[in-house]
């Protein structure tokens, strides 16, 4: 077995801190290798390190081997697409908008392999046929769904022949059964070289097999084959992240005695502007009930949840509220984004105080309540754009809370989150919702997660619209 | 309301404000006024008795650049404050409730887009010749399409924002979603198009001037001071060039003022 | 595309309606009698009498109420009746076509000037960050600050007083076409070239750039294949937002070069009051602006046909 590439040492600094400390590893040809670890452990700078695509800010040390021969960051551009290549993290962005998808790919065949026109042509629509790509070789990147794009940008990458495909996050945002396709392909696209990914998704390394490097805060942490890792992790860090997958959570089911019914569904038909996205719905919500949603984006999910809320019409079918006496602003949503669902302009404190003053809230339920959600006292002082994703999303649990809702409509609340955060954050929400007796619609993308969590499950398919209880 | 200003933006700030108040303090000192002729001592260099020198019919020139840069200041600002309030509410309120309203604030911003602002200022000219306030209101006619566009185009975006979309469910009324929400996405836009529209009303008066169309002699005009000095220019060169650098100083002052980021206004 | 010709054919309507009106209330509004001013718009200033606005007056019903005498006035510009010239008791439209060839051609040079002017400088600065790209940030903020009169004016007094090698004024072999058209070019080009810049930055910054260097291109091969394509769509896009100032340099050049263009001759009728002219003129300038408003907007559909779906 040869080693493809090997780095030794690497260690990236800025302004004097810290950011990768002497990471060493090599990949083999045949054998690929896996970088595992949460956003800010610096595995995107490690591979950015390999291309020798460093920003000049960062001071880096350390040596990487190319085929054996020790290559320096600024000489590395003459192996790209030919020895070496990478997928970017955003396909969408990395795909020039205005040129025609099949060029995008011949453009590589004709200016590095040489080929002239006609080939290089027959060849891209080779590739792109056997990426089911075909009907789309005339159109532009952004009337590709994320999933195509990203098999555009494989295809476009290792057109040149490059012996090694350095991956990073290649299945961020794609729905499960997407990103199953997309690992097989890299798997396809790296016969005969080697394979190194970068991910935070521990299925992703598991399907990818291999080695596995698990890092945090830019130390390594743990290395080995991907089996004896995932099936017997030694740190504690790496059993932490895999107990965080939504798999393993243990969250207790809502006992049937106690609860009364708040809102009854028939036959519900829901969409955007005139098109139908699901139809058939029937649904009765209890209190204290978590409801999960599940299906592939673009499913109707958000539609659901936004016309249980009142905020689309309906487009067929009855909606009523069981419940007397509930105020319009008991019936809440929490945002998948945090940053954007909050004023920036001022401190969460005055976001706070707004409310307590509309609504003639008593204050003394405040400090309880941000006791259990885990806020600082001191988070109050400052606003949204300085704050964590999790601990905004927690002060946005906690905004809707104290306006007691009787049903609260979760749009993907954790997904933009890591796995840590989005456990302890779903763990909250769903033991106060009963609590208060709150309904609770969760969406999610990730059916493990909806399982695990919910009493009640909808599942939304794009081609058949059904409900199962 | 705390504006955080960059170092060249308050350079801006600084010399406008300088501007202003010498321009008016010499306009109340001076001995002279803006129209007094002194046949026997026409285009004089500068001296200690004429501090920038006299034209062509002898009248004093500091006092004269002065009066012009106050009438600039003058009528900029209120071009600019009519102009943002009334681009910016309609702007708002089109956005938010839309329909018919914008069905025909539409058509209004297309007919005002049709033609460059310039021409449609020089035809109102042409209708009440002279006419400061004929030249304020047109010069607000072609100025308040932008604000309304830009504030039109940020309240939507708002609009369906999820911070916006919460706080109506949460009970908020209108009037604290446009102060928590819209207006704080504006200020920063509306600054920037405030200075442009300073610097463009100042830009469209001296234009007007200088082609004889606008104010009329003998007030102190900046562009019509330049035509009225270019013949001048081989005897006299001194005279003709202080009206061009008031004019670039003002235009200069408003474009610190906006920041460098000329491109970010569309 | 079509959406794109219907707009812009909905805003020739609007020129031509905005400038009958604004023209037909300045007509109402001038002191004196009317009927005989439209007699000598139609049969020159020499040969009026008060038989002629007699017979205007009949015809146009101009005692009528004014809504009659507006659907006249209308009538007749839709017709491309311009009438003459109270001046000179040309006919309008000759003189206004005449001068629209003379507008094009200042037109068409300034803006050919500033694009190569503007590309060259603002690429360059893109590409060589630091103390270029600094001088330049300055001497285009100092220059933004000149209106275009008076930077034509400097160059007047460079080139008639300091170094008189070109003609200053008027019209006729291809010298007299420089200093208008550098003035025109130097005032767009103040803008335009921090436009060129900051999009070429933003192109060789974006990830689809590094992506197509990464795929194996060579620095060349990007610029040519990732790079002007996509800086000259928001470049492009500018030039149309610019057209503005062209119309406007346009009038204050002709005004200061005496070039014998549209501009100049609207000026001049203002001054003069002579309102058919002020109205052919403002009419011509309208329907230039338009013109070149859609060339600008094919222009951008052809390299970016995305454009048309939204």
């Amino acid at each position: 077995m040869t080693a493809l590439i090997k780095v030794h040492d690497l260690t990236i600094h800025y302004q004097g801190k810290c950011l990768v400390n002497k990471v060493s590893f090599s990949v083999q040809q045949g054998r690929p290798l896996t970088i595992l670890g949460q956003t800010g452990s610096g595995k995107t700078l490690v591979a950015k390190a390999i291309m020798g695509l460093l920003p000049s800010v960062l001071e880096a040390s350390g040596t990487v081997e190319v085929f054996g021969k020790p290559v320096m960051a600024q000489s590395r551009s003459p192996l790209w697409g030919k020895s070496i290549t990478m997928l970017p993290q955003e396909p969408w962005h990395s795909l020039d908008p205005l040129m025609v998808n099949y060029q995008q790919v011949s453009e590589v065949y004709e200016s590095v392999k040489g080929e002239d026109g006609e080939a290089a042509f027959n060849h891209a629509i080779d590739d792109l046929t056997h990426l089911g790509l075909k009907g789309s070789a005339l159109k532009r990147p952004t009337e590709l769904s994320g999933g195509m794009a990203q098999r555009l940008a494989i295809a476009s990458a290792t057109a040149g022949g490059a012996n090694l495909l350095i991956a990073d996050e290649p299945t961020k945002g794609l729905d499960s059964s997407r990103r199953d396709d997309i690992i097989q392909l890299l798997q396809r696209s790296a016969q005969g070289g080697s394979l190194l990914t970068i991910t935070h998704d521990i299925d992703v390394a598991q399907q990818l097999g291999g080695d596995i490097l698990v890092i945090k805060d830019g130390e390594m942490i743990e290395a080995g084959s991907a089996e004896s890792v995932l099936t017997n992790p030694q740190a504690e860090y790496t059993k932490a992240l895999i107990y965080a997958a939504p798999q393993y959570w243990q969250i207790e089911k809502l006992r049937k005695t106690e609860r009364k019914a708040i809102l009854s569904v028939t036959d519900l038909t829901i969409g955007r502007g005139k098109d139908a996205l699901a139809s058939g719905l029937n649904l009765t919500c209890h209190t204290g009930e978590i409801i999960g949603v599940v299906g592939d984006s673009g499913c109707g999910k958000s539609t659901f949840g936004d016309t249980l809320l009142g905020l689309l019409p309906p487009l067929k079918g009855e909606i009523k509220p069981l419940l007397a006496n509930t105020k319009s602003h008991q019936w809440l949503k929490l945002f998948q984004d945090p940053p954007s669902s909050l004023s920036a302009h001022v401190t969460l404190q005055t976001l706070l105080n707004d409310l307590v003053k509309l609504h003639k809230l008593d204050t003394q339920k405040i400090a309880p309540l941000m006791e259990k959600l885990n806020l600082p006292e001191s988070i109050l002082q400052r606003s949204a754009k300085d704050v964590s994703g999790g601990e905004l999303q927690r002060f946005s649990i906690l905004r809707a809370l104290l306006l007691e809702p009787v049903f609260l409509f979760a749009d993907e609340p954790t997904s933009r989150l890591d796995p840590f955060i989005a456990k302890e954050i779903t763990e909250l929400l769903i033991a106060l919702a009963r609590e208060q007796g709150c309904a609770l619609l969760i969406v999610s993308h990730d059916p493990a997660l909806i399982d695990k969590c919910c009493d009640t499950v909808i599942r939304l398919d794009q081609q058949k619209h059904k409900s199962v209880a | 309301m705390i504006l955080q200003l960059k170092i060249n933006q308050k350079v801006g700030v600084g010399l406008l404000l300088g501007l202003l108040l010498v321009a008016s303090s010499i306009v109340q000192l001076s001995p002279y006024h803006i129209a007094d002729q002194d046949l026997s001592g026409r285009l004089l260099a500068p001296s200690a008795e004429h501090w920038l020198g006299t034209d062509h019919f002898g009248r004093d020139m500091l006092t004269r650049i002065a009066s012009a840069i106050q009438l600039s200041f003058v009528l900029s600002f209120f071009c600019v404050l009519t102009s943002a309030t009334l681009g910016v509410s309609l702007g708002v309120i089109t956005a938010w409730k839309g329909g018919r309203m914008a069905l025909g604030m539409d058509v209004i911003v297309n007919i005002l887009l049709a033609l460059p602002g310039l021409v449609l200022v020089l035809l109102f000219a042409a209708i009440v010749p002279g006419s400061l306030l004929v030249l304020y209101l047109a010069i607000t006619l072609t100025q308040w399409v932008e604000y309304f566009r830009v504030s039109r185009a940020i309240t939507n975006t708002i609009i369906n924002s999820p911070a916006r979309q919460l706080s109506q469910m949460m009970g908020f009324g209108p009037w604290y979603q446009f102060r928590r929400h819209i207006w704080p996405e504006l200020t920063h836009s509306i600054l920037t198009l405030a200075s442009f529209g300073g610097a463009n009303a100042i830009l469209t008066m001296a234009s007007l001037g200088f082609v004889y169309v606008g104010i009329q002699p003998p007030l102190a005009e900046l562009g019509l001071m330049s035509v009225e000095l270019f013949p001048y220019y081989a005897q006299a060169p001194w005279i003709l060039v202080q009206p061009l650098i008031a004019i670039a100083t003002l235009v200069f002052g408003f474009h610190l003022l906006a920041g460098n980021k000329h491109d970010g206004a569309h | 595309m079509w959406t794109l010709i219907k707009h812009r054919i909905f805003q020739l309507i609007l020129v031509v309606w905005g400038v009958g009106t604004l023209t037909f209330v300045l007509m109402r509004n001038l002191p004196g009698d009317m009927a005989y001013r439209i007699a000598a718009s139609r049969y020159g200033q020499d040969s009026v009498d008060s038989a002629a606005a007699e017979i205007v007056r009949q015809e146009l019903g101009l005692d009528a109420s004014w809504w009659q005498s507006y659907a006249h006035w209308l009538t007749d510009l839709v017709q491309f009746n311009l009438g003459k010239s109270l001046v000179s008791g040309l006919p309008v439209i000759d003189t206004v076509q005449h001068q629209l060839g003379h507008s094009v051609l200042l037109a068409f040079t300034g803006v050919l000037f500033a694009s190569l002017i503007a590309i060259a400088i603002g690429v360059l600065s893109a590409f060589r960050q630091g103390a270029l790209d600094h001088g330049f940030l300055w001497l285009s903020t100092l220059l933004r600050s000149m209106p275009v009169f008076v930077i034509g004016l400097m160059l007047i007094l460079i080139f008639a007083v300091a170094w008189p090698i070109l003609p200053v004024a008027g019209f006729g072999t291809w010298q007299h076409l420089v200093l208008p058209t550098l003035a025109l070019a130097l005032s767009l080009a103040a803008v335009s070239n921090r436009v060129v810049r900051n999009n070429t930055l933003k192109v060789i910054r974006a990830p689809f750039y590094q992506f197509a260097a990464i795929k194996g291109l060579s620095p060349t091969q990007t610029f040519i294949q990732h790079g002007i394509r996509n800086i000259s769509v928001p470049v492009i896009a500018f030039i149309g937002i610019q057209l503005v100032t062209v119309i406007e340099g346009i009038v204050m050049i002709e005004s200061l070069f005496s070039w014998p263009g549209i501009g100049h001759g609207l000026a001049h009728a203002i001054f003069a009051r002579d309102i058919p002219v002020i109205q052919g003129c403002a009419l011509m300038m309208g329907i230039l602006f338009v013109l070149l408003n859609t060339c600008v907007d094919l222009l951008c559909h052809w390299i970016d046909p995305r454009g048309a779906q939204s």
